[in-house]
């Protein structure tokens, strides 16, 4: 049997271990040896201060009296740590860039520093965690009860209850003063601390393990406990787990994780490292869930072994005390003590944190008209003592709550009481994180609905049971108003009274934010805030937007750091300054961005409402017409924006008609030529068919001469022969106009074709008297192309030149040469030249020289066809001289290989 | 996976975790009937439970690492 007196000196023993690793912790620390300190798996342990001696002990109690509810409790943190990287992260990295020390320095920051909000945040969480105190009181109290009534004897056997909770509450108190407000960290972070709370972490899940793994042996196997508590007649399969019971506690404990004071001291302030986040997304929830593993076997177990009246709660305890064994029951008694402690230390430095930084500090300032505390007197000090008294102000109210309702019977329901408390900050929470318009007034008026309701419907009537007056209240209503009365509100009565609290309070607390917020508007800081949070992973890493301020002077300035921060950081930061900006220490002008760096530094030791008023008073001229600016930044931004898009709208339409214009002159053109082409060819084809209809017509008749007739035969087949060739051209045209060559190309020597034209020319040109030079330098040129075509070609060319020399002493001159890599052939005269209005279109179809008119036969296709033939071999054909004789001019590129000059 | 595919994974993770212990998915267990001697409901709570500890673990190294949040130890 395990004597009661040494539980209590076991008690003792474990906590002065606690000491000695805080102390070690915060000796490393000290010596900046932090590497063991600040491992992920350390901050993951210390998060798992969620699971307190309701976990440790009051879960088994709720799984033997009402099946898998317990589970839900961790079904809610499970989730808001797998989806870390959309809650959790946004909050360390705000807190960290903003100095955040408590999750109402976190709304206060986020409203505009408001001391008002800060203060309602902070009384409702002191109130709303004394039961939840009180809780952990109860834990222990009945715990070394249960040891004591077991051994039956010793002397803490004969401590009233009362007393016992109370010496618990007392040592408690000294143990966390004597812990955590050894001394005042800048950025109130506890690495001592931490290092026992993680490695209480360690013993309660150990412990809770080896309970389970006990059970499970004892009872002969998993299958085998559930089949004994089943034919016990325990009713194994709750049949209404997953009612509206479920679904709020779900709720509620994802509000919690997040909204207790310690969840956020530990998770959020006492991170050093944002990537932890990335660990404890799942080592967390592992976590819960080992904790969770036994606690149904071992409920199922205790109530089928242990004698029936057996008080669940204690199941964890009184089943090893009842198996004999003594060494697993006193290791239980230790996780349950680690539990317990582990929460209230937490618990009592965060809210202690709050209360001096949030009440205790705006008083002070208050009275010395925002001078700070007296010259010589150190805020350091102040702030300790101001939490050591916040301490015990907080056991004393948790000791309180445990006196007043120590007749209420289950743990767990003590510790949903203060969840639904504190859920009451989530909505303000996540407006603050996610909705830039939440305004101050909204933000106060959705927690203190909250809050009221709350106390109301969930808080008031947990006294029911020990005070006669709150039980008529709950009968009857206040003044017997029904619809007032604390568990049917409104007359909605039949739900279960904590989801009627939890709807109605987080129900009203939303719409009053919501709706107050949009009927109300942001000051200058809250929107400067606002953007700061909201945005706080879209701008670049620490740049924030800036308030506007009036200058200060640095000895202002210097002594009221000088007095939070210490006369040595104070001058730390003033040399760091002056040497950055290159000027003396006396010569330093403090810029804005200095100001509020001051202002950060401050805030992350006596919160940032205290900040803002202190360094407010030593800083002239502060938020100066800000407002003003903001909006005039924003309209300026919307009308440059609104502008751009019009100008860009109206540039595309600008574009696309433009591109439309040009389409349609370009269909315009292209069905011009058509219109054209065909007229003309109509035209040239009518001359000569006349000609062939009138001699044809004449012919059918019968008194013709025979020589007559034989003209007229004659000339009809001239005009025909000149129709096929014209329809010939125009065919050759058409397809040479759509990139069709009716020819192959190859190695050519463009010599041998200009031979075969001039022996062609040559005739002509005796025939009408003109003399045909030529100048060729070039023995061999070879290019590509095609023989005949290019012999055509300088026919038509040298023909043209011959037959329209009107000139007294007619020539031309054909020469050829290779420059460049090309072979050019220049076909020149001295006829009348070409005029300068027909020098660009005599390329076009159709198109004689107006001039010289008389004797043209041909259709005026012949120098758009050679242009078109050059083309095809990638030459070119072109007019270089019209005056005083016309000269065209061949070039083509010599083919590569023989591209030799001689 | 690209960082939005991440992003939505890890979003599309909490939705679903929170639809997994939630009904009406958790009533599809509700039958008194037991897997591995225990009640199936239970079995089914610890096995999603299970399920999403090693997706976010998965998930938790392959987030997109942003600036200022400071080195991995």
């Amino acid at each position: 049997m395990l004597p009661a007196d040494l539980i209590v000196f076991t008690a003792i023993g474990y906590v002065g271990l606690l000491f000695v690793i805080a102390f070690l912790g915060d000796r490393r620390a000290r010596l900046g040896r932090t590497g063991f300190l600040r491992s992920p798996f350390v901050y993951t342990l210390a998060i798992s201060v969620y699971c307190t001696s309701w976990t440790f002990y009051g879960s088994v109690g709720s799984a033997a009296r009402s099946g898998l509810e317990y589970l839900a409790i961790y079904m809610g943190p499970t989730i808001v740590f797998i989806g870390w990287w959309f809650l959790l992260r946004r909050l360390v990295r705000i807190s960290h860039e903003q100095r955040i020390t408590s999750i109402a320095d976190l709304l206060s920051s986020r409203f505009g520093k408001s001391s008002r909000l800060a203060v309602l945040v902070t009384v409702i969480a002191v109130i709303g965690i004394a039961p939840y105190i009180a809780l952990q009181l109860k834990a222990v109290t009945s715990s070394i009860q249960a040891i004591a009534g077991a051994s039956g004897g010793g002397a803490v056997s004969s401590i009233e209850e009362v007393w016992l909770a109370l010496g618990i509450a007392a040592g408690m108190a000294v143990f966390t003063i004597l812990f955590g407000t050894r001394n005042v960290d800048a950025k109130e972070q506890h690495h001592g601390v931490v290092a026992a709370i993680a490695f209480e972490a360690i013993v309660k899940l150990a412990a809770l393990v080896a309970i389970g793994l006990f059970v499970i042996a004892a009872g002969g196997g998993l299958e085998q406990i559930f089949a004994k508590a089943e034919a016990a007649g325990v009713d194994i399969y709750t049949t209404d787990d997953f009612g509206s019971r479920w679904v709020a506690l779900n709720v509620l404990s994802a509000a919690a994780v997040l909204c207790l004071p310690r969840q956020f001291q530990i998770t959020v302030v006492e991170n050093s490292n944002e990537s932890h986040l990335r660990t404890a997304g799942w080592a967390f929830p592992l976590y819960l869930l080992l904790m969770s593993l036994f606690t149904l076997p071992i409920a199922l177990y205790g109530l089928v072994a242990l004698p029936p009246g057996s008080n669940p709660d204690m199941f964890v305890l009184t089943v090893p005390l009842n198996a004999g064994q003594g060494g697993l029951a006193l290791l239980a008694f230790i996780g349950g003590f680690s539990s317990a402690t582990s929460m209230i230390i937490i618990e009592s430095i965060a809210l202690s944190i709050m209360v001096s930084n949030h009440i205790v500090m705006p008083l002070l300032l208050r009275a010395t008209q925002g001078r700070g505390p007296a010259r010589g007197q150190s805020v350091s000090a102040l702030l300790l003592n101001a939490r050591r008294f916040s301490i015990l102000l907080i056991l004393t109210l948790g000791f309180l709550y445990f006196y007043l309702t120590r007749n209420s019977g289950a743990l767990a329901p003590i510790g949903l009481i203060s969840f639904t408390g504190v859920a009451q900050f989530a909505p303000a929470i996540l407006a603050a994180l996610f909705w830039r318009s939440a305004t101050l007034k909204g933000a106060i008026a959705g927690v203190s609905i909250g809050f009221v309701v709350w106390a109301w419907s969930s808080f008031l009537p947990s006294f029911g049971g020990s005070s006669p007056e709150v039980a008529a209240l709950l009968a009857e209503g206040p003044w017997n108003i029904g619809w007032l009365r604390p568990e049917a509100l409104f007359g909605l009565d039949g739900l279960d009274p904590l989801v009627h609290a939890m709807f109605w309070s987080l129900f009203l607390n939303a719409t009053a934010l919501v709706g107050v917020s949009l009927v109300t508007s942001q000051s200058p800081l809250e929107l400067v805030q606002a953007s700061a949070f909201v945005d706080v992973f879209r701008r670049g890493a620490g740049r924030s937007l800036q308030l506007v301020r009036g200058g200060a002077t640095a000895a202002d300035l210097f002594f009221v750091v000088s007095r939070v921060l210490g006369t040595d950081r104070a001058e730390a930061l003033f040399q760091a300054e002056a040497q950055q900006l290159g000027v003396g220490r006396d010569e330093l002008l403090p810029s804005a961005e200095f100001i509020d760096r001051l202002e950060r530094e401050l805030a992350g030791l006596i919160g940032a409402a205290s900040a803002h008023v202190m360094l407010s008073k030593v800083v002239s001229g502060d938020d100066i017409s800000l407002e003003e600016m903001m909006r005039m930044a924003d309209e300026t931004q919307q009308a440059i924006e609104y502008s751009q898009q019009l100008e860009r709208t109206s540039s595309e339409l600008r574009s696309t008609a433009a591109k439309l214009e040009a389409a349609n002159a370009q269909l315009l053109a292209l069905d011009q030529q058509k219109d054209d082409f065909l007229s003309q060819v109509s035209h040239e084809v009518r001359t000569p068919m006349t000609a062939i209809r009138a001699f044809s017509e004449i012919l059918r008749e019968d008194d013709i001469a025979p020589n007559d007739r034989q003209r007229m035969v004659e000339t009809i087949h001239r005009e025909s022969l000149r129709l096929t060739r014209l329809l010939d051209e125009i065919l050759d045209l058409s397809a040479l106009e759509r990139g069709e060559r009716s020819f192959e190309v190859g190695p050519i020597d463009a010599e041998q074709s200009l031979d075969s034209a001039l022996v062609v020319c040559e005739a002509l040109a005796r025939q009408r008297g003109v003399t045909l030079r030529t100048r060729r330098e070039p023995g061999r040129a070879e290019v590509t192309g095609e023989a005949n075509r290019l012999t055509q070609v300088l026919i038509n060319l040298v023909s043209n030149a011959i037959k329209y020399n009107s000139s007294a002493a007619p020539w031309v001159e054909v020469a050829s040469r290779v420059v460049d890599g090309h072979h050019v052939i220049e076909v020149s005269d001295n006829g009348p030249g070409i005029a300068a209005e027909d020098a660009g279109r005599i390329f076009d179809k159709f198109y004689r020289g107006g001039g010289t008119g008389s004797g043209q036969s041909g259709a005026g296709l012949g120098l758009a066809i050679s242009r078109e033939i050059i083309a095809s071999m990638s030459g070119t054909l072109s007019l270089v001289r019209r005056e005083g004789g016309a000269s065209f001019r061949i070039s083509l590129p010599v083919a590569q290989a023989t591209a030799t000059t001689p | 996976m690209d960082r939005r595919k991440l992003e939505s994974a890890a979003l599309f993770l909490t939705i679903f975790g929170a639809l997994l212990f939630m009904p009406p998915l958790t009533l599809l267990f509700q039958h008194e009937q037991r897997v591995l001697g225990a009640p199936i409901e239970l079995v089914y709570l610890f096995a999603a439970w299970v399920a999403l500890i090693v997706a976010a673990r998965w998930l938790g190294h392959r987030l997109p690492r942003e600036p200022g949040e400071g080195e991995p130890d």
